[in-house]
């Protein structure tokens, strides 16, 4: 007990001190918001990402290690639009921390500063779970990304006022490495225009809209629904009349709907980084960018 | 004189800073290009990004306005449009003209019910009060539908309501305001509402892992503890570690018994938590808690008795006295990656111990009484594919001891059953979605001396309007 106790405090001490190192502490839903507020904040931020590439950010567990950290962040970055509905309410009201409470600076929900892309017309949950106020998936449009570090900058002035030269400097770094790299991926890209494809979840939406490739159907009958046989012999059918040229998941997701239906139709199936993260080349915005449009350019090629 | 080549040196020599000058300004100039072409593509970016607003501005506007010629039924379907045309022009914050309705959400709950021994005379054999816990009605039957309304009351507090109807009867289980604003880690609670201690105890039952509760917990504190007054809870500033810690205190709701009441001013419970949780590795997670309570039996006041202790088919009736309660509970949940989308386990073992004492009438006797009795549980939850899950849980009650004052020596009865109530529960549960489940539990229930009870389950929970968030 007493080695128990003292452990405890020895903890205790070492999370006492270490957020005070640096400035602001950052609290990310999501390792794109992450690795944003490390582009933006550098060393003045001390970044707890709550989630990985490798969980579905609508069904993460408001685990006690999440209230832990929100109690102690100056600023919770999400992708918001009901994309963390099921955890984060519950993450801060558990909190305690006044903060963080939704409407305050330190409160950044990305999904308001960007152009939200499938509104839904109707809401009705036999048409899966859709989210009322458009695809939180925001992180596969390259604007989205600016629009959001813009924002960023903003509130990490707000909340650490003696940053601002630093945190401007930075963006406008970010803001410019970020438009030659958009229009470099472009240019790589420019073969995968119109190659049409079969996706698992809406979840790169923003990806293929900015690419210009065709989104023909989905693994899934129904947003968040996992595939069914039935509908996978309807994609099968599909293929006749509206084929695709590939079929593209997230690493994420269980390959073996994918791996089938490719089997079926004769078309490759390959599997993106969700986010930073997803995949050993995704390690920051850019190289998850690079790594992604590398994945589609390699599986378009006809194999020689 | 100079050579030539010695002056076509001289004249480079000279030429020379000049020459480099011109470099460093084309340098200059190559530079403040690149910058430029830079801000162009980074406008270029924001402009087209700001187009492209402005088109889905327009499309969602003109979907708007076409919707708003249709007929009546697609009024709403208009309004919707409309809203996603404000929302489709950005850089704002959300809105919506209901956005101000709290959140609503209806259970609907019900089922089948199958079992060997009535239910409306089972009982856990040498445990006052358990009689008043009872099974559902054999056969079909509705159960209860909880309708729960939840807001931000203002910039300070948030306020949620969680009715239960059943036949003839709504009940406020829950209705509390919260505080969100004092910052500090504090959160303070008032009005109705579950208490924190134990697990399962402030989960309502559309999220239990079985269709009924733990025995000890259904013995001890019925299906939910609740209590109307205040709770104040704290988190400790620590980010390597959830520590909680906090206390209740007012008067309970139902308890000990279904129909106590405490006629009094002041507190008649009070109640401390603690909580230490966290993540081990990315795959798994914990909460450790620890609690006590101390409530006032209650009903003396009104000289109305505590109702009946049958424990060997002697009639015995306790008067006040108090009820004392501590516990330990453990959870533990384990996802691969920390995705429970397709695979997760959950793990949950709770114990707790009673002492109630008061003033025991057995037949022509009557003294002091002390029962001190303990009962855990331990059970497991596998999802082993999405939408699929299979649980086990075993329960086990401890007789105790009773301490029996001058008195109620001779009295006959009275003494502790040799006995172990003891159940077994399985279940499987299906859920194509996150607002629809249905169960099928089959137990075997040996906590009535000299029954085996062998029950089963059918039930059905759907979840209509908000998307709730659940604890963890």
């Amino acid at each position: 007990m007493k080695t128990f106790l003292s452990l405890l405090s020895f903890t205790a001490l070492l999370s006492w001190t270490a957020p005070a190192l640096s400035a602001v502490n950052v609290f990310a839903c999501e390792p794109e918001w992450g690795a944003l507020a490390s582009e933006i904040g550098g060393d003045r931020v001390s970044i707890y990402t709550a989630t990985t590439a490798l969980q579905d950010h609508h069904k993460v567990q408001a685990r006690p290690s999440l209230i832990a950290h929100a109690r102690v962040a100056d600023l919770v970055v999400c992708s918001g639009a009901e994309l963390e509905v099921g955890w984060m309410p519950v993450v801060i009201g558990q909190s305690g921390n006044n903060k963080i409470n939704v409407g305050k600076p330190g409160n950044l929900e990305a999904a308001n500063y960007v152009p939200l892309q499938e509104v839904p017309t109707l809401l009705d949950r036999s048409l899966g779970d859709v989210h009322p106020r458009g695809n939180p998936h925001i992180q596969w449009g390259p604007q989205n990304i600016q629009l959001v570090a813009d924002e960023l900058a903003k509130r990490l002035t707000y909340i650490d006022p003696p940053g601002k030269a630093y945190y401007e400097s930075r963006l406008a770094s970010f803001t410019q490495r970020w438009a030659a790299a958009t229009k470099r991926w472009e240019q790589e890209a420019a073969s995968l225009k119109g190659v049409a494809v079969i996706e698992h979840h809406k979840e790169l939406t923003y990806l293929f809209d900015w690419l210009g490739m065709p989104v023909v159907g989905a693994l899934e009958p129904k947003p968040g629904v996992e595939p069914t046989s039935s509908h996978l012999s309807a994609l099968v059918e599909q293929q006749k009349s509206n084929p695709a040229k590939l079929i593209v998941i997230t690493t994420q997701k269980n390959p073996e709907a994918a791996q089938w239906l490719s089997g079926q139709i004769k078309v490759p199936e390959i599997a993106l980084p969700a986010t930073v993260g997803g995949t050993p080349g995704a390690k920051d915005l850019f190289s998850m960018y690079d790594d992604a449009i590398n994945r589609l350019l390699a599986a378009e090629k006809p194999k020689s | 004189m100079f050579k030539p080549n010695m002056m076509v040196c001289v004249i480079a020599l000279a030429l020379l800073p000049a020459a480099a000058r011109a470099q460093q300004t084309n340098q200059q100039l190559e530079e403040i290009r690149k910058q430029i072409q830079e801000m162009k593509d980074s406008y270029d970016t924001r402009i087209q990004a700001l187009e492209k607003q402005l088109k889905e501005a327009e499309e969602a506007a003109a979907k708007a306005q076409t919707a708003a010629t249709q007929a009546q039924s697609a009024a709403g379907q208009a309004k919707q449009s409309a809203e996603s045309a404000t929302q489709a022009t950005g850089l704002r914050p959300p809105a919506s003209p209901s956005a101000f309705n709290p959140g609503l959400s209806l259970i609907l709950m019900g089922g089948y019910y199958n079992s060997d021994q009535d239910p409306r005379t089972r009982t856990v054999t040498g445990f006052l009060g358990s009689d008043e816990y009872g099974l559902p009605d054999r056969g079909f039957d509705l159960g209860e539908t909880e309708l729960q309304i939840s807001a931000n009351v203002d910039h300070l507090f948030y306020g949620q309501a969680t009715f239960a109807i059943e036949d003839g009867a709504i009940s406020a289980e829950e209705a509390f305001f919260q505080t969100t604003a004092i910052g500090y880690g504090l959160t303070v609670k008032g009005g109705r509402f579950f208490s924190s201690i134990g697990y399962f105890n402030s989960v309502h039952n559309h999220a239990w892992d079985f269709q009924d509760p733990a025995l000890v917990q259904k013995a001890f504190l019925g299906d939910n503890f609740g209590l109307d007054g205040v709770q104040v809870s704290w988190i400790a500033p620590l980010s390597a570690v959830y520590i909680e810690v906090g206390g209740e205190g007012g008067k309970p709701v139902e308890f000990p018994f279904p129909d106590s009441f405490n006629n009094k001013n002041g507190f008649q419970v009070g109640t401390l938590f603690a909580h230490l949780g966290g993540d081990i590795g990315a795959s798994s997670s914990y909460r450790f808690g620890v609690w006590g309570m101390t409530a006032e039996n209650g009903l003396t006041n009104i000289d109305q008795p505590i109702p009946a202790l049958d424990f060997t088919n002697t009639t015995n009736t306790l008067t006040g006295g108090s009820d004392n309660l501590w516990g330990l509970d453990f959870v533990y949940k384990w996802a691969p990656n920390g995705d429970p989308s397709y695979q997760n386990f959950k793990f949950v073992a709770e114990w707790m111990h009673r002492s109630l004492n008061g003033t025991l009438t057995s037949g022509a006797n009557t003294g002091p009484f002390i029962a001190s009795q303990s009962g855990w549980y331990v059970q497991g939850v596998y999802q082993f594919h999405p939408y699929w899950r299979v649980g086990l849980r075993y329960d086990q009650m401890n007789e105790g001891s009773y301490d029996l004052g001058t008195g109620l020596g001779g009295a006959p009865g009275l003494t502790p059953p040799d006995f172990t109530p003891r159940r077994w529960s399985a279940m499987v549960d299906w859920s194509p979605s996150e607002f629809s489940r249905f169960r099928l539990q089959f137990q075997q229930d040996k906590s009535q001396q000299g029954l085996t009870d062998n029950q089963v389950f059918l039930q059905y929970i759907f979840s209509l309007g908000t998307h709730g968030a659940h604890k963890f």
